[in-house]
């Protein structure tokens, strides 16, 4: 094992990245044979290999422009008023976390916001809440519920300082969908859980807020000449379960629901937005808009989109989703081999689950005999 | 920031660091309140937090008292324990201060009882 850590050094390679090295042991491991200068330059190539499959980390959020953007909803007077999306998602997460029979004792709020899933809490289900925000402004106005003993920290979801094997529950509502590194963050997740700790979150999905992004596009065409991103690219459902996968969840489950809220105007939307600190922060974002085309983009949105009363709907798209840490307790895929019924008998279903019924009752009515022959000896054992 | 919160972070989130935790406390302010001793939730407690370290942590600022550094096999009926860890776990906070990383130095400040564990740009990396 000492010749695999001198040997790169001696040719030069510095290797300093952690997946670089995993590739030379994989490597080595496999070629027992081969010349040292062999293992050389296939390590190299691995290596070479490896760099090109390894997904560049994404960076498409300005993260500094949207802790910016957040703190400044803290200094309105009325920031209240914006937050019905995350009160609603809030309530239906402490709800779903109400759904799991079990008393979560350290449990994280990711990107809390105002605490809106804290403050629905149950002291039945929830031992320690830990918030976490961005914005320190905005965590400072969060509503704590009396009933469970809350603390603050101020971190970022992409470097979650938890220790391995810590948490019992974590919970987003809301946030993840500003995070440049979401395979990474759902990684740590599921490192700083606990064996069968859950990850429970809700994000905004790919339709969310669609009627704004095609009118500012045809807008935008018809009076500039081309488009620029409006709207932040979201996660796609199908996106979600295969990142959920990757990180090394269990048993994941996912449903969406959409929520359609009518606003009197574009204009109205985005201020909104504002409010609730949504703002765009991607890095490519266009500085400027010019005030005829949001006007064009109003009356498109009005002309394709609006309703009957003369307001315009705006969707919101919230994927659900949980996630369990591996645990020898969960249920695993049955062995190869261990069906007792076919399939082919399918049409015979009732009589099926008739006979499995009538077993089961036999074996339950043997037992208790067995018990009480058992009890009956212990007594006429019992020395008197 | 309770004890019970220090308990559970780390500093692995900087670039090259492999061991953060505990992370040691500077403080400048700290504040001692009652709250309400509840046994059943503090012998919970006891069994998911890292002992060496809290009393680590709790010596260092000098709110030790009698506590035990090793921990009875069966705390859980031991009141008196349970009193004393409910007062290191929860009465103490710090309110102003900072938490140093132990292998970088790293000081990440405590504000108004909430510590700010973001990250600068340069030393951000995986």
């Amino acid at each position: 094992m000492q010749g695999i850590r001198v040997f790169p050094l001696e040719k030069g390679l510095l290797i300093s990245n952690v997946m670089q090295r995993k590739c030379i042991f994989t490597a080595l491991k496999s070629a027992k044979h081969a010349q040292v200068v062999a293992k050389s330059a296939r390590a190299f190539s691995v290596c070479a290999q490896c760099k090109q499959k390894q997904q560049p980390v994404q960076n498409i959020f300005d993260r500094k422009a949207k802790k910016m953007q957040r703190n400044r909803t803290a200094l309105m007077e009325d920031y209240e008023v914006y937050q019905y999306i995350r009160d609603k998602v809030g309530y239906s997460l402490a709800d779903r976390i109400r759904d799991i029979k079990r008393k979560f004792n350290v449990v994280v709020d990711l990107g809390c916001g105002r605490g809106h899933i804290g403050s629905s809490m149950d002291p039945d289900t929830v031992g320690t809440l830990i918030q976490c925000e961005m914005a320190e402004m905005v965590l400072a106005q969060a509503c704590k519920n009396e009933d469970i003993k809350t603390f603050s920290v101020v971190a970022d979801e992409e470097y979650l300082p938890f220790k391995e094997n810590s948490l019992d529950l974590v919970v987003s509502g809301l946030s993840l969908h500003w995070v440049n590194d979401l395979p990474g963050t759902f990684k740590q997740i599921q490192r700083s859980l606990k064996p069968d700790g859950a990850f429970l979150g809700t994000v905004f999905g790919g339709e969310t807020l669609y009627e704004l992004r095609c009118s500012l596009q045809l807008a935008e065409i018809e009076r500039e000449g081309g488009f620029g991103p409006h709207i932040s690219p979201f996660v796609e459902p199908i996106d979600i379960g295969a990142l959920l996968d990757r990180a090394g969840f269990n048993l994941v489950t996912m449903d969406t629901e959409e929520i359609n809220i009518a606003y009197p105007s574009m204009f109205e939307v985005m201020e909104d937005l504002k409010g609730m600190g949504e703002n765009n922060c991607a890095w490519n974002r266009k500085s400027h808009i010019q005030r005829d085309t949001l006007i064009a983009a109003d009356a498109i949105y009005r002309e394709m989109y609006g309703l009957e009363d003369g307001n315009l709907p705006a969707t919101f798209q919230i994927i659900h989703f949980i996630g369990w840490k591996p645990h020898p307790s969960q249920k695993k895929p049955a062995k190869r081999g261990s069906a007792t019924v076919s399939i082919k008998d399918i049409d015979k279903l009732d009589q099926i689950i008739k006979e499995h019924e009538l077993q089961t009752k036999q074996d339950t009515e043997k037992k208790k005999s067995e018990k009480t022959e058992k009890s009956k000896d212990d007594k006429n054992n019992e020395p008197s | 920031m309770k004890l019970l919160t220090h308990n559970m972070l780390t500093s692995n989130i900087i670039k090259g660091v492999t061991k953060g935790f505990p992370l040691q406390i500077a403080a400048t302010d700290i504040k001692v309140t009652e709250v309400d001793f509840n046994p059943d939730f503090i012998s919970r407690m006891i069994s998911k937090v890292e002992w060496p370290a809290l009393c680590e942590a709790a010596e260092s600022i000098g709110h030790l008292g009698d506590l035990p550094k090793e921990l009875d096999p069966d705390y859980e009926k031991n009141e008196e324990f349970l009193k004393k860890a409910h007062h290191v776990l929860l009465e103490v906070e710090i309110k102003e201060g900072e938490l140093i990383c132990p292998e970088t130095g790293r000081k990440f400040p405590v504000t108004n009882g909430i510590p700010n564990m973001l990250l600068n740009e340069d030393e951000v990396g995986k």
